[in-house]
């Protein structure tokens, strides 16, 4: 094939390549135009919306998946979500809401889909070359861009655990992803493995819908009901931490009596101190359908047997289908791991500031955090702080200076790496916040004289 | 709009909900005229302090603007015409003119006339207006948000007007010279006040975009 397309290179100018049409891809190239850039954004499906949109092959929502953050936590802070939608909208209006934003702001023209970007490799110091993999007939494409933003996500690799006999299993095992269809459910014997936010919606799911449900998780985990207080859980949780730190302490423990004694009752164990050291799990249905007998909880899954399944603790089930909701793998393939700061044996990217390469200037990495808050707000400031520095980079070498200095000390406390590789994306959404602002203003304020 | 500024309203109760009317004009609709929705201009949406709320910029503006090619849009902030009362001050009324914007089918630019171009520059500081235009502006806040995106900004007063002290702070505010229109500023929506009002304000826009 390559002998078709041109050898030489095309070249945008400082036009900045952003991979991937989701939500972090959207904002990516409208903050990168609002600062005047030109963009070029490439689309590997051929429908915008990324993980939101049902109709993209790699789509990774399950039957009935609405947002676990509220409303007012997950909006694009300069594009609200209408007033009357619900507190927690569903998938379908949170594609809705991206696909008016995308057509808001008129950037489906600078979209490029069914187009792969196969590889990147930086050229002539701070320029990258990208090759454009188009997914039917045509020749790969290169071209040559001033910066590039990753916005691919990390719900697209399924992270597939291996249990003895698995292979062998009789009966029918899919990743959750897979389960786009709530009828596969109804009427059978539903074994969900995960107790994550998505193994406890399918558990949720199954528990109306299936004829019985067994629910295998490995460690405890926070739980949150989506209301606390009568207001959205992340919203009153938000609200107090602007409160007197000695304060704070306090009115958490008060407002989260009630569902940690909930989940105590129903044999839960909270792990670590509180929901700040763990991603907690919202969903306020669950609890109530394990207290019903509708969800039976049980320990880790020993072996596959069969037509049966056998846990750590002796028992055995014979599950029709088993629904694994064990997440997913960050995964970026584009690009050297090196240049992410990553080795060949330890790809994981290591960031500055989780979004800067540390090892090119032009390179950088949009929504690759779990902060335990509504993602969107967070890239759309990662994003504002990408356009800002791309700007000062070339115009204000003084500030781009500072900007350095001021990135490498935000990055610094990351350097104490979670061990736990489940862990190495989680964020303290209140600190990365604090240090993204902090970032900008180094970009954005006045000097002081 | 700051991140600071984003994360204090994320934490502030939101105004309770209301249901706006909203007038839309779209050029589409002038069937006596040949004239398409020029999809390289930016739509308009008006607000203004007057209680008939979308409905005064009936009687001329909004057919006025789509002869210009562009989509135009009027929304009455709660407790304006056929939009029903509910609490909150300036910022709720801001919340509506935002709310309003982001159903536009594109980026549009706000024009606020009296109390709504207080809220129509209180809305630029929390969506990326394409323009803000500001006609004799009343009661606006003292402290004033930076717009988001930096939009071209007009102000556009009375000339009986063109002294006072709030006309002078919005205009450093922004640091912009104000245009003048002959009239009263509360009698804009007809007549030849309208007329001329609406021909700087139209060629001001026409000349923001290359």
């Amino acid at each position: 094939m390559q002998e078709y397309s041109s050898q030489a290179a095309y070249d945008r100018g400082e036009a900045v390549c952003v991979i991937g049409a989701g939500a972090s891809g959207l904002i990516a190239v409208k903050n990168l135009r609002e600062n005047g850039f030109e963009v070029d954004c490439y689309e590997r499906d051929t429908v915008l919306g990324g993980l939101w949109n049902p109709q993209n092959q790699h789509s990774p929502l399950y039957p009935n998946t609405h947002l676990v953050t509220s409303r007012s936590q997950t909006e694009i802070p300069d594009f609200p979500m209408p007033d009357d939608w619900p507190d927690y909208p569903s998938a379908a209006q949170m594609l809705e809401y991206l696909t008016a934003y995308a057509k808001h702001f008129g950037l489906s023209e600078h979209i490029w889909y069914g187009s792969e970007i196969s590889h990147l490799e930086p050229v002539e110091g701070s320029r990258f070359e990208v090759v454009v993999k188009p997914a039917a007939g045509a020749a790969a494409r290169r071209l040559r861009y001033g910066a590039v933003i990753i916005a691919t996500g990390h719900h697209w690799s399924p992270n597939l655990p291996s249990y003895p006999g698995l292979d062998d299993f009789r009966g029918t095992v899919l990743h959750s992803s897979q389960l786009k269809d709530p009828s596969r459910l109804r009427g059978k014997h539903v074994l969900v493995i995960g107790g994550g936010n998505s193994g406890v919606d399918i558990a949720c799911e199954a528990a109306v819908n299936a004829a019985s449900c067994v629910h295998s998780v490995r460690r405890g985990s926070w739980h949150l009901p989506k209301y606390l207080g009568g207001e959205p859980a992340d919203y009153a949780l938000a609200r107090l931490a602007s409160r007197p730190k000695y304060l704070r302490r306090f009115l958490t423990d008060r407002i989260l009596k009630g569902p940690k004694r909930l989940a105590e009752r129903m044999g839960i164990e909270a792990p670590g101190p509180g929901p700040a050291g763990e991603e907690p799990v919202r969903n306020g249905r669950y609890l109530e359908h394990v207290g019903d007998g509708s969800i039976k909880r049980r320990g880790e899954v020993a072996r596959f047997d069969g037509y049966e399944v056998a846990f750590a603790d002796g028992t055995e089930i014979r599950p029709d289908l088993v629904v694994l909701a064990t997440g997913y793998q960050p995964k970026i393939a584009c690009v050297a791991p090196e240049l992410l700061g990553g080795t060949r044996d330890e790809p994981a990217p290591r960031l500055f500031a989780r979004m800067f390469s540390p090892k090119a200037q032009t390179l950088a990495v949009a929504g690759l955090v779990e902060p335990g808050v509504g993602v969107l707000p967070i890239v759309h400031w990662q994003t504002h702080a990408i356009s800002r520095w791309l700007q000062v980079r070339k115009s204000d070498p003084e500030r781009a200076e500072s900007f350095k200095l001021q990135v490498n000390a935000e990055s610094h406390h990351d350097a104490v790496e979670h061990v736990d590789p489940r862990r190495r994306l989680v964020v303290d959404a209140e600190e990365y916040l604090a240090s993204l602002g902090r970032i900008i203003d180094t970009l954005e304020q006045e000097p002081a004289k | 709009m700051s991140l600071t500024a984003w994360s204090r309203r994320a934490r502030t109760p939101e105004p309770v909900p209301v249901r706006r009317e909203i007038a839309v004009f779209e050029p589409a609709d002038l069937f006596d005229i040949e004239i398409k929705d020029n999809p390289e201009t930016n739509p308009v949406l008006c607000c203004t302090g007057d209680p008939a709320g979308a409905a005064a910029f009936n009687a001329l503006w909004l057919k006025r603007i789509a002869t210009s090619g562009r989509y135009a849009a009027a929304v009455s902030v709660r407790g304006q015409g056929g939009t029903p009362a509910a609490a909150g001050g300036p910022e709720a009324r801001a919340h509506d003119v935002v709310q309003a914007a982001v159903t536009v089918p594109r980026q549009t630019v706000l024009i606020g006339h009296r109390e709504g171009a207080a809220w129509a520059a209180l809305a630029a500081g929390r969506y990326p207006a394409a323009g803000l235009v500001l006609v004799s502006p009343l009661r606006v806040p003292k402290q004033l948000p930076k717009p988001v995106g930096e939009p071209p900004v007009l102000l556009v007063v009375s000339e009986s007007e063109t002294q006072s002290k709030e006309v002078q702070a919005v205009s450093d505010e922004y640091g912009i010279t104000p245009l003048t229109f002959a009239g009263a500023p509360d009698d804009v929506f007809k007549g030849a006040t309208a007329e001329g009002l609406l021909d700087t304000v139209l060629s001001w826009l026409d000349a923001q975009k290359p």
